[in-house]
């Protein structure tokens, strides 16, 4: 439920109960002060008529019954009622209001019933709620109006901060910036929010300096214990001593290959590579294919390259590792003697290679460090910066597997 | 060959030296900018290994000053950024070749010796390795007692790595990333270091009737002279 239906649904509840209410009222006070009146009407009628029976004349005042009674019943009663009398004229019955009262005259006791027509009680109901009703339903439509009104004036810059709001990112090159609305409480909203934001992007920045930092840190202590495993590797030992050696070498590599995937990582969030120039991105994939050619064949598989000449505005080293990172996945995932292709077209660059399918959902296969539960060894970082070239360059990156057979489409823009 | 090192890690420095003094090389070192500067002035080296960041002063700046005293030694950069602009900046300056650590120092060695033979020998220099075995660096050629041996490009670098670095064991990491370079994940993949190294060894064997390259049992391979 938005805001405005909120707002709407209690006024108009709040309207309803108060016209009923009003309604209600009117038409009691309508019927006491109408009542009253009528009352004291027929009172002094009957007064007259009892003055007019003194003088000993007869009144001709319609619908008037005067009738004597015996003065042991001529208790002074006064009578008021509601009843409803033949009209021959319009062949209906008509709401009457009668006074009936017993008066002294020279002795003698009369009962005196007079009677006048009123528009009835239900009469007075229908029209004070159609009245009602109608002022209801304008006020609706009115509400309605303005409500409409302030929609399309005073919340369309909220709605469009809100469309900004949504498209906002902290990893985003410009800084969130609102509509100034000219009403305090959003107003103050957007204050509030664009100061979160510009915090947030602060924070975010500083941490991924930190990110790259840290990784830069981390070299040198790397190449001390790489250069030291290294010359320890040197002396006569043991077996057992040897696999050790071996052992601690692997996990130094693993972590140096981490590493320097972290820092292109941490370098691609910070937007390190601005260099943005025409490649021969054919030229780039024959590089990579011309130094794994071998590595492909020596396994047995067979890689059927077909490429067109395709010149791309990119960045020249990051093409590189977005083509070798494609192709260094298709080389370790494709079974002995499998086969894989790398295709080059206008539209973009395809690798596909046969295997197994994954063992994880496909939706996280970008993901950083998703990796297969087969092959824990490896970085789980290489499509991952795979998918940070793409958005750097805003090409589309695509996964399949059908038939057997993966495939990575890069679509160019 | 006078080697400068300019590292201001100490145990990283130690290992250096101690491999390159291994391999035949004269060695200094300066783990500050000022004792840096100091040794450029007043010695003449064949080669520099420049670590550009420096407790006090930016290794490129020595590479200036360097360059500005007309001197032929050749410079390798050493850095723990693996960045494209410090890369590019550096090779401008004059620098001749870069390298991100963590490396192996075998590849540092190669190195070396690559922008060496490009320097002082003018890219002209025969390694006679030994009676038998001859490597012209200028036409990438092997050959065994004057006859050429047919090499795939591969296996003349392979060739010529085991060489350089013939005191020491090399291990398969530092084989892999030195032929296919350390973009590509090796570690799951070491049969290709064995397939070439098989081949290397045959052709080396039926030249010369002697197995050249030892295997290390579970560790790597090592040059072993007749």
């Amino acid at each position: 439920m938005t805001l405005l239906q909120k707002t709407t649904r209690l006024y108009v509840a709040a309207t309803a109960l108060i016209l009923l209410l009003a309604g209600f009222a009117l038409f009691l006070i309508l019927q006491a002060s109408v009542r009253d009146e009528m009352e004291e009407e027929l009172a002094l009628q009957a007064e007259l008529i009892a003055e007019d029976l003194a003088a000993g004349e007869h009144s001709h005042i319609p619908l008037t019954t005067i009738v004597e009674v015996p003065p042991e019943a001529a208790t002074r009663k006064r009578v008021f009622g509601d009843t409803l009398v033949y009209d021959q004229v319009q062949r209906s019955a008509e709401d009457y209001y009668y006074y009936t009262d017993v008066h002294p005259v020279n002795g003698r006791f009369f009962k005196i019933t007079v009677m006048d027509a009123y528009m009835g009680w239900s009469q007075y109901y229908t029209t004070i709620l159609v009245v009602f009703l109608l002022m209801g339903l304008l006020l609706g439509i009115a509400g309605a109006a303005i409500n409409y009104f302030l929609t399309r004036t005073i919340w369309h810059p909220f709605f469009e901060n809100l469309r900004r709001l949504q498209g906002f990112s902290v990893s985003a090159a410009a800084p969130l910036q609102l509509h100034d609305t000219g009403i305090r409480e959003f107003s103050e909203l957007k204050e509030v929010l664009e100061e979160m934001a510009t915090r947030s992007r602060q924070e975010y920045r500083a941490l991924r300096e930190f990110t790259e930092n840290a990784s830069h840190e981390i070299q040198t202590p790397l190449a001390i214990i790489r250069s030291k495993l290294d010359r320890l590797a040197q002396y006569p030992m043991s077996e057992e001593m040897s696999e050790h050696i071996v052992h601690a070498k692997v996990g130094v590599d693993r972590l140096t290959r981490m590493n320097k995937n972290l820092l292109l990582l941490a370098k691609l969030d910070n937007r390190a590579f601005q260099d943005i120039q025409p490649v021969d991105f054919s030229a780039v994939v024959q590089e990579h294919v011309d130094l794994m050619g071998e590595l492909f064949a020596m396994r047995g598989i067979l890689l059927e390259v077909d490429l067109m000449p395709v010149e791309l505005a990119a960045q020249q080293y990051l093409s590189g590792v977005l083509v070798s990172n494609l192709l260094s996945n298709a080389l370790r995932y494709t079974p002995q003697d499998g086969m894989a292709t790398a295709t080059l077209s206008a539209g973009g660059f395809t690798v596909t290679n046969s295997g197994e399918p994954l063992d994880f959902p496909p939706g996280q296969l970008f993901d950083r460090f998703k990796r297969s539960h087969a092959r824990p060894e490896t970085t789980g970082l290489g499509l991952a910066i795979v998918f940070e070239i793409c958005r750097m360059h805003a090409w589309v990156p695509d996964y399949g597997y059908e038939e057997g057979q993966h495939r990575f489409t890069i679509r160019f823009r | 060959m006078k080697l400068l090192i300019i590292e201001d890690e100490p145990l990283l420095l130690g290992e250096i030296e101690n491999y390159m003094a291994e391999h035949g090389f004269l060695c200094e070192h300066a783990t500050t900018f000022s004792s840096a500067q100091e040794k450029i002035m007043l010695y003449h080296y064949d080669a520099v290994v420049l670590d550009i960041t420096l407790p006090d002063g930016n290794g490129l700046e020595l590479l200036k000053q360097l360059k500005r005293r007309g001197s032929e030694a050749g410079v390798l950069i050493v850095s723990a950024k693996d960045s494209l602009h410090d890369k590019l900046t550096g090779l401008n300056l004059g620098a001749d070749d870069y390298i991100t650590k963590p490396f192996h120092l075998e590849e540092l060695n190669a190195r070396i010796n690559a922008l060496i033979r490009r320097k002082s020998y003018h890219g002209h220099e025969v390694m006679q390795v030994d009676d038998a075995l001859h490597i012209d660096t200028a036409a990438k050629v092997a050959s065994v007692n004057g006859q050429e041996l047919t090499l795939t490009k591969k296996e003349y670098e392979l060739l010529l790595y085991f060489v350089v670095n013939r005191k020491r064991m090399l291990s398969h990491q530092s084989i892999a990333e030195h032929l296919w370079g350390d973009s590509y994940d090796m570690t799951d993949n070491y049969n290709f270091v064995y397939l070439q190294i098989k081949n290397l060894r045959k052709k080396l064997t039926s030249a010369t009737g002697h197995d050249y390259i030892k295997t290390v049992y579970g560790m790597g391979y090592k040059w072993a002279t007749p």
